[in-house]
């Protein structure tokens, strides 16, 4: 059977997650690896969030917010944007490889690009195999 | 506080859900997750008497926390918020599990979704536990509203409006009102002329002491929420350009079509062929009162093409709805101006749906017009007529009705070009915050029950600009749009979300980081105490403040990292 992984998103409300529900309504059909959290902005997502999803087990982490320029909020992806890169040193200081973690920008209207994110994530994510992190913790608590 | 007692509830929607997702195995995983007491299915659990069910099992069984698994909650969490306030529960003791929208809409996999939408209705369940109970916010709703669009959509809400008191700000791109009905003759099926009809609102729309009109003018941004939206506009009339802020409740989005680009169809010969034109083209022929070919004669003979960018797969797919009662108006405008032409329609199919079309129709076949049908993507083909021929170009039709192969002629070919969405709908959705379709079209809230209302409270669409209509159509989307407004103008406040950031004050460091980070200017810095504290009526809950505090001293109400982390091992149990 081939690894089928888990992917954790967290999306915003305004944009991302009315863009995802569009994808709904116009029945897009896509992967159904990505488990939806709703936040209301991308400013929200707290870099714990982003760890804790890894340490639970989740195979990888999708972020998605609106478009620079058009946060409901005015300028709160601007702050999760540059949240980011700090995440993303910190997750490769830890050996997690690139794919697993990823911020998109999804506009209410982008139901079809959602669903290709999904998609081109959940293949990218499947190729690297299950989370070092998980396999880690796995060890662990065979070796106690 | 109380033992937890949780009630889960899925939704079978029809079969909208139960048809992909395995409803009762979901049932079965949630009734043996903590806290929970009922776990039911239910055919539709925002009808009545599934909301009646939660009500009773509230009293029955002491509920105090509710899971429904169903719907988007941008679509029905107000539906069970208000049951569960009836059952005198808080109303933010509710969450909901999206197993539609984005479950069973967008898998086909039976065991995969089955198993996602348990995945979620877990972490709901776990996140409803760490609910807490919230008091909604009262605020004022500003009478005033902004209406996008003057045509004969946006004017006739904008009277509404006007005329029950509140001020509306009309802005227009062109320098004139009227739209698209500006650039037509007569209508069908009366024959009325749409210039007397748009005199009428023109008229009133200006001279009414509560509309300002904003012509050459675009909207710039639309900011805030239902109720107190700040616009700002900018207006470039004759090469001045002056900005404004307006304070507005509620925004009518009413930016029309624009019509179908005859020169993407190659094979009609448009562009080349001097005598096709498309029907905005004769629109504005018959208006100056007169029609001629070309060369400068009457036509002998007009062929009307249906259908053009229309109802196929290569430009349109849908049907634009008002072409084919368009043409049949053509006929009668065309022998009024010309009597003894000879007019024929080759179309695919007769659309004749709306009150008084079908006796329009039948009317239309006795002037003598000859009715040519072809099969879609068969497209009849027009070509120069020779020197010694009578007419411009001839026509051949694959006629669908007898099997044969007609040749016609003809002097002017009139397309019937179709509607489709501006080329900017796409920036206009991002400015307000609304959906568009894969046509562009804008998005309704609801396709049959909610048409006028958007996913976005406080932002109304009306008129073409969401799909193809004619104009009785319009007229009543927009004001029905004009009539949703005034009932929330007249309850003068509105209720919103409870949903606010706190500081809490013993952890808080006063490092100020917070303060300059809210994009509202909503958190205060008390230089005696040397906290920071947030101004909660300015608050808009974006929750950037909570993120960004190093003592993790702010807590975003109903989004709480207890909530949220809840939820995180809920979707990965």
């Amino acid at each position: 059977m081939t690894f089928e992984p888990t992917i954790v998103g967290f999306l915003c409300n305004w944009c991302s997650y009315t863009g995802a529900d569009l994808a709904g309504t116009s029945r897009i059909q896509y992967a159904p690896n990505v488990r939806v959290i709703r936040v209301m902005c991308s400013a929200r997502i707290d870099p714990t969030f982003v760890l804790k999803a890894l340490h639970d087990g989740a195979d990888g982490v999708l972020i998605c917010g609106c478009h620079p320029g058009d946060c409901h909020y005015s300028e709160g992806n601007y702050k999760m944007m540059r949240r980011y890169p700090l995440l993303k040193k910190l997750l490769a200081d830890y050996g997690i490889e690139e794919d697993r973690v990823r911020l998109e920008w999804v506009s209410a209207s982008e139901g079809q690009r959602f669903a290709n994110i999904v998609n081109d994530m959940t293949e990218r994510v499947r190729a690297l195999g299950p989370s070092p992190v998980k396999m880690a913790l796995a060890r662990d608590m065979a070796e106690r | 506080m109380d033992e937890l007692k949780i009630g889960v509830y899925i939704c079978n929607c029809g079969t909208n859900i139960a048809k992909v997702v395995d409803c009762d195995a979901v049932v079965e995983a949630s009734s043996s997750l903590p806290g929970v007491a009922v776990a039911q299915p239910y055919q539709y659990m925002c009808s009545n008497p599934g909301q009646e069910m939660i009500v009773a099992d509230i009293k029955e069984h002491g509920l105090n926390r509710v899971v429904v698994a169903a719907c988007s909650p941008r679509m029905h969490e107000p539906t069970f918020r208000k049951a569960l306030q009836k059952a005198g529960v808080n109303p933010y003791f509710l969450e909901m599990a999206n197993i539609r929208e984005q479950c069973s809409w967008v898998h086909h996999d039976r065991d995969t979704a089955t198993e996602k939408a348990m995945a979620l209705t877990r972490a709901a369940v776990l996140r409803v536990a760490r609910h807490e109970p919230l008091e909604r916010r009262s605020v004022d709703m500003c009478p005033n509203t902004l209406v996008l669009g003057g045509g004969i959509s946006g004017m006739s809400g904008a009277l509404d409006l006007a005329d029950a008191g509140g001020k509306v700000y009309i802005v227009e791109r062109e320098n004139h009102l009227g739209g698209n009905v500006a650039r037509v003759d007569l209508t069908a099926p009366y024959l009325d002329s749409a210039h007397d009809m748009l005199t009428e609102r023109i008229t009133r729309v200006v001279e009414h002491p509560n509309i300002d009109v904003l012509l050459e003018s675009e909207v710039e941004s639309v900011e805030g929420f239902v109720g107190n939206f700040q616009a700002r506009i900018r207006s470039k009339v004759d090469g001045d350009v002056s900005d404004q802020t307006v304070d507005v409740g509620s925004v009518i989005v009413a930016t029309g079509y624009k019509e179908f680009d005859a020169g993407r169809i190659t094979h009609y010969g448009y562009g080349k062929l001097p005598n096709v034109i498309t029907s905005f083209e004769l629109e504005k022929m018959l208006r100056g009162g007169r029609l001629e070919t070309k060369e400068g004669g009457a036509p002998q003979y007009v062929a009307i093409v249906h259908c053009v960018g229309s109802r196929n797969l290569e430009f349109h797919t849908y049907c634009s709805r008002v072409c084919c009662m368009t043409a049949l108006k053509y006929a009668h405008e065309i022998k009024a101006a010309v009597p003894d032409c000879y007019v024929s329609d080759i179309y695919i199919d007769m659309h004749a749906f709306g009150k008084g079309h079908e006796d329009f129709y039948r009317r239309s076949s006795e002037v003598k017009t000859l009715f040519l049908m072809y099969e879609k993507n068969d497209y009849p083909v027009i070509r120069k007529a020779g020197p010694k021929d009578d007419c411009e170009m001839l026509i051949e039709v694959n006629e669908k009705l007898s099997g044969e192969t007609i040749e016609i002629p003809a002097d002017l070919v009139v397309l019937m070009v179709g509607m489709e969405a501006r080329d900017d709908a796409e920036e206009v959705a991002r400015l307000v915050n609304i959906s568009c379709d894969k046509d562009r079209w804008f998005i309704e809230s609801h396709p049959k029950l909610d048409p006028v209302a958007t996913t976005t409270d406080g932002i109304f669409i009306a008129g073409a600009c969401q799909y193809p209509k004619d104009i009785p159509d319009s007229v009543a989307q927009a004001r029905a749009a004009a009539a949703r407004i005034l009932a929330r103008i007249a309850r003068g406040k509105l209720e919103v979300d409870a949903v606010f950031a706190e500081v809490d004050e013993d952890r808080c460091s006063g490092c100020r980081i917070c303060n300059q980070l809210c994009p509202y200017a909503a958190i205060e810095y008390d230089g005696e105490k040397r906290r920071s504290h947030v101004i909660s009526a300015l608050c808009k809950a974006c929750g950037a403040c909570v993120a960004a505090c190093p003592s993790s001293a702010i807590t975003a109400r109903h989004f709480t990292d207890a909530q949220i982390f809840a939820q995180i091992e809920g979707v990965l149990a």
